[in-house]
């Protein structure tokens, strides 16, 4: 029996009160600890290490247009720019852009005035910029160049002072990521309404709740494992030396076992956003709901196993089977949330915005990312192409073609959230054909020439290569030229956008059912989700949804 | 799922709505930092079981093993610090606010003979030892430890302070600082537990 009792008339009346306010401009440069704010600080200044992380690539796509040393004077200076794009996407990029969606939505949609813990959130926060600095302050010293990796010897005898900043940075930034997820778990096991079960979250909140549990257990194993490098590199232990005593294979295991569950940290929540963006723009109910949730678990729990995949050429020859199994099965769960998606657009009547494109994005080339992982499972294969661009080519489909495409997916889908304001459509399709085109042709070749055998993390290569590489390279500058699309439509749809009003998507979970941006308290009483978070196309979301209408000002764009 | 003790508490005090969100909340939190943090001690036992395998024995040729006499002694006095930090905190939940300081004061100084006796076996390690990973982790290990339980026992400290002063009453709402430390020494302890047996015991 549908229950429609949302106490929309008592938001309406504050909305009337208070008007839609934005926080000002010089809020977000403040110490706050509101969720909302928060998170678009979390999102802006990820946004900023994207466009820093993003000219480096520019930098190293330059350098190859030639199998020979040009932009750069050395190797060495290669080695430290693709160390510093490593590092930079994934600990000052993906990872905190993620816990941006995460502040800012899921409070929202667990109708919580914030989350569990304010005051820890916006320290978790405010430990990204120091650990930016020092991590950027390296590159201009010694730089490290022992990859994002950071693989001893090269990262204790062969790198200079940039790498213990690097350590230092990356020790903050592990500190921030367990704050932050243990904050998030709290706010979503405790801070449910009473009607909202487990089994009734938006998927979202299953996705966060996974990653976050993967976070806070995964990641003080990064913790050990920078301390050790930090004293191997200044106080004399020698841990990584086997001449003293120490093992190289101790880093690699350490290290993997937290970077390995990592890799599910920057991808899990992004199939969240999937989830929910192709079930509202498609208006269809998520097919297998139960099993997407659970499926997010059993990624969590199975990527715990998998780590010593990553060692395969290092590892003692016995282990390498039970760790290629291990790794397939994580196809599993992966293959259960493909075939969610696939049920839930299959039939739906799907508009095409550019939220709606992304997440399609996200799904043809997450697919070919994911079949690549099972390929470089397959031992055999693995140890042919190991090391060589097609692990490039794999890591980036997963990375670029899943996370970056469901980052820009929730920009669009949560944007008029945020600012109250809509994101040109068009802008945002023309973004979405240069992103994928400029992904598919930058990143497919390297399929082919990493078969062919080219190796990674070199700056003169064999000449044979140098067609592919610059077809690559010049797939790669339409890809960089991409995001200036977005930032324009971003600070444009700011200032100029049309007013979003409420629900523009008609979307039946909470985040929705408040004005747009959410007032401080972000509801003025305590609201009632509707029975079923993705329950589209039944009498009773259409009663439910005009109710939200009505309370709101229309809620449609451009109202 | 509220205990019955939590809702005794309920009954008793009439609380509202946020301040029981925030104690659950702290509580969780809690259990959560706990089940995250022993991670990296688990990381440290990992380096350690792993370094073994450079060696063909364990303790190394030429070195003497570790004598587990006083860090028992030392295990010994923290698990008793515990007992009485926990003792201390069930009297304060029902008002004996003086047996509370009397138990933490017992608490607070064998937690300080735990450190001091840590501190004898961190110095008195041998050079033959720390010419190997031998020594070299033992001393990570407790050296890391000894961190966090210098770290907690001033946190006791103040609390126990505030406490003198009448901050808590014994309603785990005002009184959550009292019991969050107890946790941290819970969790100091347990993860000394772990240290002790795969230093002092597996060979």
């Amino acid at each position: 029996m549908a229950t429609i009792a949302v106490p929309l008339e008592a938001q309406a009346e504050q909305h009337e009160a208070e008007a839609v306010r934005r926080p000002a401009l010089s809020e977000y440069l403040r110490w706050s600890v509101d969720h909302k704010i928060i998170g678009v600080q979390y999102g802006v200044a990820s946004f900023l290490f994207f466009l820093v992380g993003g000219a480096m690539a520019m930098g190293i796509r330059l350098e190859l247009w030639t199998p020979t040393l040009d932009l750069m004077v050395s190797g060495s200076a290669y080695n430290s720019l693709f160390t510093m794009h490593g590092t930079i996407m994934i600990f000052l990029f993906i990872i905190p852009m993620w816990a941006a969606f995460g502040n800012f939505v899921v409070p929202l949609q667990l109708g919580a005035k914030d989350m569990a813990f304010p005051w820890l959130n916006a320290f978790a926060f405010w430990l990204i910029p120091p650990a930016a600095i020092v991590i950027l302050l390296g590159y201009f010293v010694t730089p490290a160049e022992a990859g994002w990796t950071s693989y001893p010897p090269l990262s204790t005898l062969f790198s200079g002072d940039g790498q213990t900043l690097w350590a230092l940075g990356a020790h903050l930034l592990g500190i921030s990521s367990i704050m932050g997820s243990i904050n998030f778990i709290v706010t979503i096991l405790n801070m449910r309404p009473p009607q909202m079960t487990v089994w009734r979250m938006p998927l979202l909140c299953w996705a966060v709740l996974a990653t976050s549990i993967i976070a806070v257990m995964a990641t003080p194993f990064l913790a050990g494992a920078l301390t050790l490098l930090l004293l191997d590199r200044v106080a004399g232990t020698t841990f990584f030396d086997a001449a003293g005593g120490g093992d190289v294979l101790l880093w690699q295991n350490i290290f993997w076992f937290y970077s390995h569950p990592a890799v599910y940290i920057m991808v899990l929540p992004g199939m969240g956003v999937l989830s929910e963006v192709l079930s509202i723009h498609c208006r269809k109910p998520v097919f297998g709901y139960r099993m997407v949730g659970l499926s997010s678990m059993g990624i969590a729990f199975v990527g715990f196993t998998v780590w010593a995949h990553h060692m395969f050429t290092s590892l003692q020859p016995e282990l390498r089977i039970p760790f290629m199994i291990t790794t397939m099965i994580i196809a599993v769960p992966t293959g259960i949330k493909m075939f969610s998606w696939l049920g839930t657009i299959w039939g739906g009547k799907m508009r095409f915005t550019s939220a709606l494109l992304f997440a399609l994005g996200f799904m043809s080339m997450f697919v070919i990312g994911g079949i690549t992982g099972v390929m470089l499972a397959a031992l055999p294969f693995d140890i042919h192409v190991h090391d060589t661009y097609f692990v490039v080519s794999h890591f980036h489909f997963v990375l670029f073609g899943g996370s970056v495409f469901a980052i820009y997916a929730a920009l669009y889908h949560w944007f008029p959230k945020v600012t109250g304001r809509m994101m040109n459509e068009r802008l945002g399709r023309i973004h979405f054909a240069f992103t994928y085109f400029g992904f598919l042709f930058t990143f497919f070749p390297m399929h082919i020439v990493g078969m062919l055998g080219m190796p990674r993390r070199v700056a003169v290569y064999d000449p044979n290569f140098t067609e592919w590489n610059q077809l690559i390279s010049f797939a790669a500058f339409v890809l960089g030229f991409s995001t200036f699309i977005v930032v324009y439509n971003v600070i444009h749809s700011y200032f100029h956008g049309p007013v979003a009003g409420a629900n523009p998507w008609r979307a039946l979970t909470l985040e929705w059912a408040t004005t747009s941006p959410p007032p401080v308290t972000n509801f003025a009483d305590d609201p009632i989700p509707f029975e079923d978070p993705y329950g589209y196309g039944t009498e009773a979301s259409v009663a439910y949804l005009e109710a939200v209408e009505a309370a709101f000002d229309g809620g449609r764009p451009g109202s | 799922m509220t205990s019955y003790v939590d809702r005794q508490e309920k009954a008793k005090f009439g609380l509202d709505r946020d301040a029981e969100m925030r104690l659950k909340n702290n509580r969780l939190g809690m259990t959560i930092f706990q089940a995250s943090w022993i991670m990296v001690f688990f990381a440290l036992i990992v380096v350690n079981w792993q370094l073994r395998f450079s060696y063909a024995q364990w303790p190394p040729a030429g070195v003497t093993p570790f004598d587990p006499l006083l860090p028992s002694a030392a295990t010994l006095a923290l698990l008793l610090s515990a007992l009485l930090a926990r003792g201390g905190w069930r009297q304060l939940r029902r008002g004996q606010l003086g047996v509370f300081l009397n138990s933490w004061r017992l608490a607070l100084a064998l937690g300080l003979v735990f450190m001091a006796l840590i501190m004898v076996e961190f110095a008195a390690v041998s050079d033959a030892a720390l010419a190997t990973q031998y020594g070299v982790t033992m001393r990570l290990m407790t050296g890391f430890h000894v961190a966090h339980a210098l770290a907690i026992l001033a946190v006791m400290l103040r609390v126990y302070r505030n406490a003198a002063r009448g901050s808590y009453s014994g309603d785990p709402h005002d009184s959550w600082p009292v019991e969050g430390t107890v946790k941290l020494w819970y969790f100091v302890t347990v993860a000394w537990l772990l240290f002790y047996v795969v230093l002092y015991w597996i060979r």
